[in-house]
Order: structure tokens, then sequence, then C-alpha cells
């Protein structure tokens, strides 16, 4: 079986890869950058624990090769926080309580801010129509949804105020 | 009292780390050199193993073991029953079932070995369903059963593994007393758990012939004694470690493949990892079982309900798992909370030729819940009673016994009843053609078993909490911690946690029965109780000032004009005393009741009840059978609030998994198979499927709980089911007595062909 | 899975890789449905030949009649400013197709060749009279998507053959689409049943001058409706007209009972949504010019 050199964009970082074809750039992710805040669970894009952001694009990972990654930016949760800066949504989910066992959170925040950065004016609805590809089993999304609004507000703010920090 | 830290909405402490993709999981867990375990399981539902032929798979490059039950020590293991192996010996009992394993270098590898063992089978015929099973000359699943280890109270026979019994008054009597008699049946189907990180273990054996596990299983004490009976070893040579879980309800209560990956890893010498796929979740794990039910209950005219008889029936597949201890709780729920005279329930658990169930959120609460709440309606129309009034008539109230005898104190459910109603907004019951109002209210319990903390002080003044509980996602640790933090003057950021090690934390009975929060925080309790102890004497000793003149305040020993912090007295005991430690104990005073009420009852009493009604607002479209719901209310007796915020999680979540059950989701089997073993059709509902939760935290205290708080995280998936059925009947005069409640099933029985 | 992989650059390079690899080859869009597949040991190509690279298949042309690339994702369609209005059905069917994460990537190319007979906007597209424009060794070909579609994931499409593009003519005036999913869930479902409809009306708007109506999920292939349509020809759209339309809808279709729904209810909701998807139909056409 052949192997593909790959290069990866991972996080703004370049990772030089050497995989066979079918691997997924889950699998890649996982075992071989260890790169483990990106979940694996079902493998077949129901479940969506495995969202990254490939070109901004909330994705699911485990159905992607990482062949077909290559030159591409992809964002994982080790992505989204500015060294120990977090994000707004990272933030506000802590602040509004919408993590409990916390293993469908990664996908949760990336398919969010991708949301947030495509929609000027996020509703409740908007939000979980958006985030509808991620299952959670332990919230209800209740207080997801609740974060994710207060994020968008916190991040209107700080556009507007033009002071603090800017996120992608 | 104005609590400083427990009733407080605080963040819960693990919440950075999972926000940042840092905080690891099981199935996240890896070393180097490990090898990738998988299973090869049962085709056949009921069959002789007649061959296993493992040499092809062997061969194959990168395989580096392959084991059969040949291979394997010869152990029946379980819960109050033993009667599961590791690996199928020569019979298997359900589609699933384990027959060999393999660890090899690649998941590929290991999957290309799977493929290449040869199994032949010899089918028997098979015991598809709960009447086959229990029919007259019925195939027994387990020939053997009376050679089986068992806990001395199960009562058994044929394939029924256990059935227990609550006996009170007469109920011959009680329904000669009545006006009316009804009878109803219920159906409810096999539904799953749900987590969304699969089951996961990583073993790596030392060079002294010890093993430890990293796993995701919420109760590592037990999975160690388990292993040590499979692995025929001395439970201390057994290390279980818990990095960290995404999610359990239940289902990772039982050994799930900690046993897989350490036999592996002894016979390779390498560490070995195995992680279930969705599919083998699915089709071979612990789900809820499936249950017919059928109850008979006789009111007066004027609505007092005089004599209740009930059976449930648990088909919990082909080994016992959690079903004899399911079927004894269930006797409770079927009881209700309800001053009823005469009863007489029982709860079988049943074997069949399907996956062995086990424990799911509140264990049978659900099931009988459903049918006890369902009925309750279909009463209260039938008599021309408001089904709130009919339930306040009948509802226990402070002081009253419980059905097994029991003395119910703090019991909030009429509060309960009367603010959820009156959220749903009763009086309006159906608001507009189609529409309807629903509501179904319960008790339920805060299990027992006992609790050890090590509480250490650090000599910069921080707190470490060390437990042997398992978090797996309810904030029990968090809401531990704030009694921690409340009862020794410190803040919850001055804690920290590490838990669920077998080896280094003291004994937890585990993250089960929604006890977790309840007992870890009176075992804090009980830590700060002799902390204080040693805080006051060294500082009395330091200070020359006598102890009773001394107190704990704001993070140091005051008293007699003198201070000294906490710190100063960690650091000096650090140099001097071996530093500041203690141990701290729970254990629950068992729940007094009458014994000669129950029959093999393994769970004969519900310590600090919690009590909860729910109301839910929805709308049936009439040719669809669509069922959209508006709203959602829970008024929840939760004792005392530790963390209101945490105890909304709980309740929105526990809601939501009790709308899918009530909704969407079952296991369908065909022929011994299940036919959605995927998450495309095994439907749990997404965030467009669920309306917004009300929650009503109800606060009448336990005795018992810290600071009176009761068991909080299984109750919420209680009541959906019976609360969406009796809306539904409101709405279009529908009653479905089948769960899951689809729009198909309301289609065609509005369209007049039934369902 | 264990194959080869190739990145052509450009449509010449896939249609020679196509026409090499025949059979053992799979063109690779989204993957939505590919990788599960293959995952799953449905099916095993030898050589994957991933599209990505390859320009000018991604593209919505709106000029006279539409044109989508056979690498448009459903979230582009969504999107689509050209189709808000009476091409609405494709919105409303595309929107309901997995979640974001798959509408990111998933293409309708990729979704008509895959044939689903529960697809989401395959019934749109038939009811929009498509056709569908394959590029192989030998050239180019145009069918009608009804044609092209032979049974459950079946097509007329021959090993190596690369979709490269559906079309449809825009509507007369006086016309609208609609489209109405019927699932146990509301969002990642593959439909229980799925009806398109167009609807053409007369000037004064008071009759259907042309109706087509599209089933999903309840026969081999999505399926015309033609009794129903027949039915409504020079009709006015009456409830009682409106209902036949619906039973006789619900008579043509072939539904299997599985573990979704039984074909008794996959019938209801036929003689259920085929009314309620020309009423909005209707509604869309409104009452002016």
């Amino acid at each position: 079986m052949s192997r593909l050199a790959l290069s990866l964009r991972i996080n703004g970082e370049t990772h030089e890869v050497l995989t066979a074809p079918h691997r997924t750039l889950l699998d890649v992710l996982r075992d071989d950058l260890g790169l483990t805040g990106t979940k694996e669970n079902c493998l077949e894009a129901e479940c969506g624990v495995c969202t990254v952001l490939l070109d901004g694009r909330a994705v699911n990972a485990c159905i992607l090769l990482a062949a077909q990654c290559a030159g591409r930016e992809v964002v994982t949760i080790e992505g989204l926080a500015r060294g120990a800066e977090l994000h707004p949504l990272q933030r506000a989910f802590v602040e509004h309580g919408a993590v409990q066992c916390g293993y469908c959170i990664p996908g949760m925040l990336l398919a969010a801010k991708a949301y947030l950065d495509e929609d000027g004016a996020p509703t409740e609805d908007g939000i979980r129509e958006a985030l509808a590809g991620n299952l959670c089993r332990c919230t209800g999304y209740q207080k997801i949804a609740d974060a994710v609004l207060a994020a968008a507000a916190a991040l209107r703010g700080s556009r507007a105020g033009g002071g603090g920090c800017t996120h992608p | 009292m104005s609590p400083r830290v427990v009733g407080h909405s605080l963040p819960r402490m693990d919440a950075p780390g999972k926000v940042t993709g840092t905080a690891v999981y099981a199935s996240d867990f890896a070393l180097p050199g490990m090898l990738h375990g998988k299973l090869l399981r049962s085709r056949e539902p009921h069959a002789r193993l007649v061959r296993i032929d493992a040499a092809r798979a062997r061969a194959l490059p990168g395989v580096r073991a392959v084991l059969t039950a040949a291979d394997v020590p010869d152990v029946r293991y379980g819960g109050a029953l033993k009667d599961e192996t590791v690996l199928a010996r020569d019979r298997v009992r359900y589609v699933g079932q384990p027959v060999a394993a393999v660890a090899a270098t690649t998941r590929e590898a290991a999957e290309a070995a799977l493929a290449a063992i040869e199994v032949v089978y010899e089918p028997l015929p098979a015991v598809l369903d709960l009447e086959a099973a229990l029919a007259p000359g019925a195939p027994l699943i387990h020939e053997a059963w009376a050679t089986y280890a068992a806990i001395p109270i199960l009562h058994r026979e044929g394939n029924v593994c256990h059935r227990a019994r609550i006996v009170v008054g007469d109920v011959e009597r009680g329904f000669a007393e009545a006006d009316r008699i009804f009878e109803h049946r219920f159906r409810t189907a096999m539904v799953h758990q749900g987590y969304t990180e699969p089951r996961a273990a990583v073993a790596s054996w030392d060079s002294s012939g010890q093993v430890t596990v990293w796993s995701n299983t919420q109760l590592p004490f037990e999975i160690q004694n388990t292993l040590a009976e499979i692995l025929e070893l001395a439970p201390s040579k057994i290390r279980v470690i818990v990095p960290g879980i995404g999610g359990g309800f239940g289902g990772k209560l039982r050994i799930g493949v900690e046993h897989v990956a350490a036999l592996l890893a002894r016979r390779t010498g390498r560490p070995v990892r195995v992680l279930t796929t969705s599919e083998e979740e699915l089709t071979a794990a612990y789900p809820r079982q499936g249950t017919r039910v059928e109850l008979r209950t006789g009111v007066t005219r004027a609505g007092r309900i005089t004599a209740k008889e009930g059976r449930i029936w648990f088909d919990t597949g082909a080994f016992a798992g959690s079903g004899p201890g399911v079927a004894s709780v269930a006797t409770l729920v079927l009881a209700g909370p309800y001053k009823i005279p005469n009863l007489l329930l029982e709860g079988y658990a049943v074997y069949t030729n399907k996956t062995n169930c086990g424990s799911f959120r509140a264990p049978s609460g659900p099931q009988a819940n459903f049918a006890v709440e369902s009925q309750m309606d279909m009463i209260a129309d039938a008599l021309g009673l408001d089904p709130l009034e009919f339930r306040l008539q009948n509802i226990v109230r402070e002081g009253d016994e419980g059905p097994t005898g029991q003395v119910l104190a703090g019991v909030g459910l009429e509060e309960c009843l009367r603010r959820a109603a009156a959220a749903i907004g009763w009086d309006d019951r159906r608001p507009a053609p189609g529409r309807g109002k629903g509501l179904a209210c319960g008790w339920w319990t805060t299990t027992g078993g006992s609790s050890g903390v090590y509480v250490k002080i650090n000599p910069d003044g921080t707190v470490a909490l060390n437990t042997g509980a398992a978090e797996i996602g309810t904030a029990a640790l968090t809401g531990a911690a704030q009694v921690l933090a409340e009862e020794l003057g410190v803040d919850l950021a001055d804690i920290s946690v590490v838990s669920a090690d077998t080896f280094a934390t003291p004994f937890d009975f585990g993250a089960q029965g929604s006890r977790t929060a309840f007992a870890v925080g009176n075992a804090c309790r009980a830590a700060v109780a002799d902390l204080r102890r040693q805080l006051v004497g060294l500082a009395a000793a330091q200070l020359g000032v006598p102890a009773d003149a001394l107190e704990l305040r704001d993070k140091a020993v005051v008293g007699a004009g003198t201070r000294v912090t906490l710190a100063e007295l960690a650091r000096l005991s650090q140099a001097s005393g071996g530093g500041l430690i203690a141990h701290g104990t729970f254990i629950a005073p068992p729940t007094a009741y009458d014994a000669k009420r129950v029959e093999a009852h393994v769970y004969p009493a519900f310590h600090s009840p919690s009590f909860h009604a729910h109301a839910v607002d929805l709308s049936v479209d009439r040719e669809t059978g669509e069922i959209t719901l508006h709203r959602y209310v829970v008024a929840q007796d939760v004792g005392f609030a530790v963390n209101p915020a945490a105890i909304e999680g709980q309740i929105e979540g526990g809601v939501a998994q009790g709308l899918g059950q009530a909704l969407s989701e079952e296991l369908v089997y065909a022929e011994g198979r299940v036919l959605n073993p995927n998450l495309t059709d095994y439907k749990m509902p997404t965030a467009l499927d669920l309306p917004r939760i009300e929650s009503i935290l109800v606060q009448h205290p336990s005795a018992v709980g810290p600071y009176g708080a009761k068991g909080v995280g299984e109750p919420p998936n209680i009541e959906p089911p019976a609360a969406v059925a009796n809306a539904v009947a409101a709405a279009v005069g529908v009653r479905v007595t089948t769960l899951p409640i689809t729009a198909e099933k309301v289609a065609l029985a509005l369209s007049g062909e039934g369902a | 899975m264990s194959f080869e992989y190739h990145e052509p650059a450009a449509v010449a390079e896939a249609v020679a890789l196509g026409a090499r690899f025949g059979e053992a080859g799979r063109f690779l869009a989204g993957g939505t449905d590919l990788i599960i597949q293959m995952r799953r040991g449905k099916v095993a190509p030898r050589h994957v030949l991933s599209l990505h690279r390859v320009p000018g298949l991604d593209r919505i042309e709106a000029n006279g009649a539409i044109t989508l690339g056979a690498l448009v994702t459903h979230r582009a369609v969504e999107r689509c400013a050209d189709f808000q209005g009476p091409l609405g059905a494709l919105v409303e069917g595309a929107r309901v197709v997995g979640g974001h994460q798959i509408r990111n990537v998933a293409t309708v190319g990729g979704n008509v060749v895959n044939a689903s007979p529960a697809a989401d906007v395959v019934p749109v597209l038939l009811t929009l009279d498509a056709t569908v424009t394959c590029l192989g060794p030998d050239g180019e070909r145009t069918l009608p998507l009804e044609g092209f579609l032979t049974g459950p994931g079946q097509t007329a499409r021959r090993p190596g053959e690369l979709l490269t593009a559906i079309r449809f003519e825009r509507l007369p005036p006086a016309s609208a689409t609609a489209f109405l999913k019927a699932g146990r869930r509301r969002a990642m479902e593959i439909s229980v049943v799925c009806v398109a409809a167009r609807l053409t009306l007369d000037p004064a708007r008071e009759r259907c001058l042309a109706a087509r109506i599209t089933l999903g999920a309840v026969a081999p292939t999505t399926m015309r409706a033609r009794a129903a349509e027949r039915a409504l020809e020079g009709r006015p759209l009456t409830d009682d007209v409106l209902r036949e339309a619906g039973r006789l809808a619900a008579g043509e279709c072939r539904p299997i009972s599985d573990v979704r729904a039984s074909a008794r209810y996959r019938r209801l909701l036929v003689e259920t949504l085929v009314p309620r998807a020309l009423r909005r139909c209707r509604e869309r056409i409104g009452g002016g010019a």
C-alpha cells in the first residue's frame, strides 16, 4: 500500500505527515499528531463529536480523508483559545453551565464558532439549527444555546468597542 | 444561614479543561507501543459454538494475539447473578456476544484478523421475546442457572432470573371496596444510554504481575473486583484509573471492555486498547430493558385508590445484568408516590436471546412510571376528575408511609405538582384544537453505599480533595467540593480534585443512583470535622492558646486576639508533623422499612427520596401524527440545591434524554437481530427536537444529605414518557400505551387504523 | 478501507482516470455517502478519485436556464439568492439534509449519483424536469434525471463516467415549487417520506395548467406521481381536488415497511403531504402578476 506525503495546516501550523490514503483527518489528528481534543464516536458523520473547521466551515473529520485536507486550513479545538486566553465562546460555555461530561463540547464549540462567523444576527432558533449536527446527551442543548447567544453578544461588544481582543 | 459557596451556581471545576480539549477521556488515553484490541461477536441469537479456528487469523501480519474461551479463565461474573463469561465457551446466547478477542498493531490489522477467524455455529431455537421466554416448556437460556453463584435473596425459575414482590394489606379486599376497577397494559422498548464516548479501556501489565487499566467506567472499584474474579488475581494486584468519562448514564457501570484489554495485554506483554464502535454499543452493550406492564387499580367513585395489583416484566436479555435489581426497584415505582392501602406488585427479570441489559438513569423508572402515570390519567378521565386533583387526593405527604412501610420525610410532592401545574397553565388544558397539556409525577431514591475521601491542606493554603468517585458529567464532584469549601471556610477556587484511582484514592461505591454529591459531600464534612480538630489543635499548641478559644474563619484559625492562616499551619505540619490531611467517610443510615411487606427484594426502600412533577404542553398534527412540544416544566424536590445551575443542567439533559425515550428512540429487534444499530436510525433528539425546559427547584430537605440535599441526577428521566402520553391524550384523544410514542402510532390511531 | 488515492487537477484528467479505472474506481466528492459506505464494507473501490481540486464544477449558473455544477454543495444551494421565491423547494430540500457539517461538503452531484430512494434534493430536481450531464472518454451526454435513476443506489452512469452538471429551465410565470419532508426527528434525518411539488397556474390563477408531484422514500427510486398530476391538470385547486391528488399519489406509490416506518404510514403521509405541498405552491404563486 502506498503512503501519501501530506502537508497539513492545523491551527496555523504546518505538519508533514506520511500516511496511508484511507486514513481520515480524524485518524491523523488523534493518532499521529496527538491532538485528542477532537473526539471519536460514530465515525459516520451522525454525531458531530469530530467536528473541526475546514477553511472556516464546520465539517466532520471522521469522513474526510486526510488527503483531502492538504493545503487547506484546519482549526481544531486546540486552536480556539489564544494561548491562555479563552475564546468568548469557551468563556461563555464555562459561565453558563453548558458543559457536563464535555465529550461533545469541542465539536459543539467549533460548530458554534462557524455559525457565529457566518451569521451576523444569531437567534436561539438559528443556533439550534446550526448545532443540529452535534448530538449532546447530557445538556438538552439549552445552556449551550444560552452560552452561544451570550458569546455572540460579547463578540459584538468587543467588535463594536474596537478594544479588547478580536478573534477570527 | 447565608451560605458562601453551597447554594450558588458556580461554574464547574473541570469546565476549562473540557472547553479547551485538554481534558483527557479514557478513549484519548494511549501508551507507547499500544496494540489495538477488537472483539469477534456472535452472529447467531442462540447457537452451539461448534468450532472456532483462529489459525489463519493468528498468522496475519500485525496480529499479536487471538483469544478464545479456551485461552481465558473459565469464570462466570456478574452483579447479583454471576452468569456472564468474557468469551462464549460452547454456546452463544445473543447476536453480538463476544466469541474471540484479537490484538494487533493497527485497527485495520485487528479487523482483518476478525474476518479471518472461522466460527461454526449450530443454531438452536431462539427465545426472542418475553412471551416466548415465559411460555410453558420454553427453551431455557441458561439450563445450568441453578449452579450459578447468586445473591441468596434471588428468586429464580425457568427463564425468570429474579422475581421481587411487594405485598401490603389484601388487594382482593381492596378491589371489593372499589367502585370501579381499571386494567391496562403497556409496553416499552429497549433503549440505549446514548453516551457520546464509546466504552474504552487501556490495560498494561508491569513486571510484578500487576495490571493497570485506564477506563471510562463509572465504578472503578467494582471493575477492580470483577477483574480480580476474571483474572483470578487478588484485587490489590489490579489498579483501575478513570481519566475521564464522556457520559455514562448507567451504561458504564458494568464491566465493558476492561477485561478484554487486560487479557489481551497479559497475553501479548504489550499495552492494549479496546474501544467499542457505535454498532457494538447498539447491539452488545447494557441498554435499558424493554418491558411489559400490567396494572389493575381499584378506586372509589370519588377518586380514592383502594388497591393496586401490578406486574412488570423486564426483558433483560441473555444475561441477568442489572435485571434483578431493576426488577426490585420497579415495584416501588409501580406503587408510585401514593397512599394505597392494598398492594400486590411484582417485578420480573426475564432472560431472552437478546443483548443483556443493564442500568440506565433511573432503572425501571421511565417504564413503570409510564404505566402508572398513564393509568392515573385514564382513571381520572373515566371518573370525570381533573388528573391533578385525582393525584392530589392520593399522593403521600410528610410523615406518610411508603409502600414498604418506610416513613417519608422531606416530602415535597404536593408543592411540585401544584407549581408544575401552575407553570404550564393547567386551568387551560386544551388551549387549541389538537393541543393539550399533560402531567406526570413520581418519586425516586438516593442510592446508598459508602464513600471515603482524603482532604489535604497544601502549604499554600489550597485544598486537595482526593475521592474514589468518578465525575461522569453531573458536576457531582464540583458539588462535593462546594460542600467542602463551605465547611472549611475556603473558596471553591482553592480546591483541586483527584479522583477515581483504586490504588491512590479511597473507596467509593461509585457514580450511580444519584448518590455522588450526596455521599462524597458528606464524607467531606466528616473530613473537615477531623481537619478542624487538627487545625485548632496545632494552632493552640503553636500560639499557646486554649483550643476552645479558637475557631476556623476566613481561611485561618482565629481567637483570643491571634490569627494563623491555614497555609501557615499546613507548612508547619509539613515541617514537623507529616502534613495536614484527614480521612472522611460516609454511609447513609439504613432506611427502616417493614420486611414483612417484601419478598426477594433487593431494594426495599427509597433513601432520602426525591419527588417530582413534570408538565408538558404540546400539539399533535392530526394528519401526520407529528408532535410539537411547546413547553416543558419540571418541578423537582432536590432537598437543597447545592449548585442550582448544575441541577438545572441535570434536569434539562435528563428531560431531553427522557423525551427521546418517549418519542423517538427504540432498538428494534427482528429474529434476534437489531435492525437499527447505528445513529442514523437510533434516533436521539437533536437541538431542533427539544423545547426549552423550565426547572422549578423545590426544596424539602433530607435529614441525611449535605445541607439537606437529595440525589438529583436520575429523576428527570422518569416522567417524560407519561407526561407526553397524557398530553397527547388531552390533545387529540388518542391514548398510546407503548413506547416510543411515534407520529406513526398517533396518526394510525387517529385515522382509525389502530396502532 | 484500502485504496490508491488520486487527485485530478482538471476535468479532463478526472475523466481520463475514470476511464482508466472503470468499475474499480469511484469519484469522491464530499464523501458523506462514499466514505461511510466504504467503512461499512458496502463498496470497496481500489481507486479513489478525489474531485476537490477539479475547478469549474462548483458553480451555480443562473442565466436563462439554471445549471448546478456537480460539486455544488447543499450549503450553496440552500443559500443561493436565485432560489428564494418560486424555486424555494430547492432551498427547502437542501436545508433538511443532515446538519451543517454534512451540507458544507455534500454535493448535489454526489447526491444524485448515490441515488438513494429517500434523497431530498432529487425529488425537487425531478419536478423541475432536470437533466444531468455526464462526461466520459467518448464525450458528453445529457439525459433526463428521471431516466438516470434506475434503481435503489443505481444510475445510468457508465463506469468511470463523471457527472458534471445538473440543469433545469426556469419556471414559467405563475409557477412555484414546494418541498415537504416527514421524519422521526427534525434534523439529521433520512426521509420517511418526502414530497416535492411544482405548480403552474393559468394567468387568472384559478386553474392548474401543469403540475409535477414527486415522491421520495416510497418506491425503489424517487418517483413521479403521474396519476395525481393528471388529476390536477386543468382543474381548479379546490380542497376536494387537492385531496384527490393526495389519494391518487398514495395509491401510486409503492412503499415498503422498514425500521423507519410502515408502508401504511408512508401512504398516509403521501396522502397528507401532497395536498400540503400543492397548497404551499399556490401560496407562493400568490395573487399578483
